[in-house]
This record gives structure tokens, sequence and C-alpha cells, in this order.
């Protein structure tokens, strides 16, 4: 790797950027999810991938999920945990909407506020920006250096 | 941070939200049902929110029991979805009373149709809650013989029932 990308990719300032702007962003797209439970369930029920029994559950827990990993990325508590956590929900976000836009399923996805049906051109753009978090998350798991304002640390390389 | 701190982390955070998004749900007045009613031959698909309008009791899951009322012309189709919804395509003869303007509308609907008729408010079909809301309102306006066509315009119009 080139060693500019090499030290650009290990700056602390990087981290710090990555994680907020995660954090900011998961923070925000819960608030709506929290204040209209059954509207969520129904994007969730639209996206024709999960089990009536499991439609609910995701639409009470997933938004906290997202809230309180959001706080620990901004706040520097747990940071690894919490981009794990993000990056995993940002993978299943990434399958379902690939599954929905190869079987040409319209749908809304329900990410930061509701009521948006998805065109195939919208679906492409939530995927990409989604695989952009997904690459903020793993810059801050793979982190191993001192990370820069967290409220709480635990260990050098935290 | 060892693997170790790392897996508590996630365990506190989880753990953290799963009791808040439990206890925050149970405590909201719109929080809704642990499970929701997700099958669509059960009638209209709803997550149960304590603020919710769904009356099962009110509807009619057989379109072939709307198309008999509708034959007999013996209550008025009221349409709750959004007038453009409307203007692009209707039940023959439907209202528009779209719910989202029902404030600003239901004067002049309550001049025109008086709260002794029979109404049947419809929107797409089972997973819409338009016309449960509908039906809510204008039962709470004194209108006593509300029912819910709930396989609405979708189903009307792929059995090629009459539309304009």
């Amino acid at each position: 790797m080139n060693s500019e990308v090499r030290r650009l990719l290990c700056s602390n300032w990087l981290e710090l950027v990555a994680r907020w702007v995660l954090g900011l962003t998961f923070l925000y797209a819960s608030c709506h999810k929290i204040f209209e439970p059954a509207d969520f369930a129904k994007i969730i029920y639209g996206y024709y991938l999960f089990p009536d029994f499991s439609i609910n559950l995701i639409a009470i827990i997933l938004p906290y999920m997202e809230l309180f990993s959001g706080l620990a990325l901004l706040l520097g508590v747990y940071p690894r945990s919490a981009a794990l956590i993000v990056g995993g929900m940002l993978t299943v976000f990434i399958i379902a909407l690939t599954i929905n836009l190869i079987r040409g399923h319209e749908f809304d996805c329900g990410c930061f506020s509701f009521g948006n049906t998805g065109q195939t051109d919208a679906a492409i753009q939530l995927l990409a920006r989604d695989t952009i978090y997904l690459f903020l998350a793993l810059l801050v798991i793979f982190f191993d250096r001192t990370r820069r304002w967290c409220v709480w640390r635990r260990a050098d390389f935290d | 941070m060892s693997g170790k701190d790392t897996a508590k982390g996630i365990l506190i955070i989880l753990g953290l939200a799963v009791i808040v998004a439990f206890t925050a749900n149970f405590l909201s007045p719109k929080g809704i049902a642990l499970f929701g009613e997700w099958d669509k031959s059960q009638g209209v698909v709803t997550a149960r929110a304590k603020d919710d309008f769904i009356v099962h009791e009110l509807e009619i899951d057989n379109i072939l029991d709307a198309k008999e009322i509708y034959d007999k012309g013996s209550a008025v189709f009221v349409d709750a979805r959004a007038r453009q919804a409307y203007e692009d395509g209707h039940i023959k003869n439907a209202i528009s009373l779209p719910v989202r303007q029902f404030n600003e509308l239901i004067d002049k609907f309550a001049g025109q149709y008086p709260t002794s008729i029979s109404i049947v408010t419809y929107c797409y079909g089972r997973e819409c809650e338009e016309s449960h809301e509908l039906a809510q309102y204008l039962i709470d306006e004194g209108y006593t013989d509300v029912k819910i066509f709930i396989d609405g315009y979708m189903c009307w119009e792929a059995e090629g029932y009459p539309l304009e």
C-alpha cells in the first residue's frame, strides 16, 4: 500500500471524523424510528424479507441499537464494539437492499424518513451510501492506535 | 482493546439498547405490540400500535360483499387516499375524502351527506390503514353505519369492477 495512503488510514484525525460521521448518522437515523414505531414496522414488513413474528421486535429494538451505537461512537465509549454493531447492521441493510434490487421490488428503505418508495436508482444510491458507511465502520474497527477525544479510555488501543 | 473487552462492549451496548427499547415501547403512547398482524389473509396488516385505528369488526373482508353493497347502491363509497391518487383512478361514483385533509373537508362532506347514511371507506388494499383511520374519524363525527372495504382500490381494479 502506498505509504501516504497508509499514513492517512492510520491518522487518528481520520478515525475521529469516521467515528463522528457514523455516530451522528446513526443517531439521526434512529430518531424518526423511535418516535413512529408503527410506521417503521410497516417499512420492515415492506421489505418482504423478515418472518412475521420478527417484524415488531425488529421495529422496537433496532432504533435503540442505532441510538446507543451512535452515542458510543460519538463519545468514544467502546468505539470498536459500537463500530462492529454498526458494521453488522450496515451489512444486513446492504444484503436486504441487494436482494430487493435483484428481484425488482420497490420499497421504502425507511432510513432517515418514511414515505419515500425507492426506485432502482434510489436503491443503488442507498447501496453506495451504505457501502461508504461500512468502509468508515471498518476504519474504526481496525484502527489500532490511540483514538482522539474518547470520553472513557480503557486502553491505548481502545 | 482486547477481543474480550470488545465483546463486553457489544454486550453492554446491545443489552442497554434492548432494555431501554422495551421499556420505552411499553411506556410510549405510540408503542406497538410485541407481535403485529402481518398476515394479509387475516385482514389489514398492522403493527397493533396503542394509537392505531384498526377495528376488524368494521371490515368487509370479501370483495363480493363489497360489490353487492355497491350494486345495491345502499352505501356511499368514500376514498380515503390522497386527492392525486383519487384523481388517477377510483371506484366509480366514490367520493374523495383524503384522511390527511379530513379536518378541512369534513364540514363540506357533512353538509352533503347526513350522518344517517351508510358509508364504505376504502384505500389501496390490505397494506394501508387510511380507510380505518377515516372510518374512525367519521364515527367520531356521528356517522353510525360505517364499514371498511379492506381489499380496496387495487383489488377492485384487478377484478375489473367499475372505475372512473
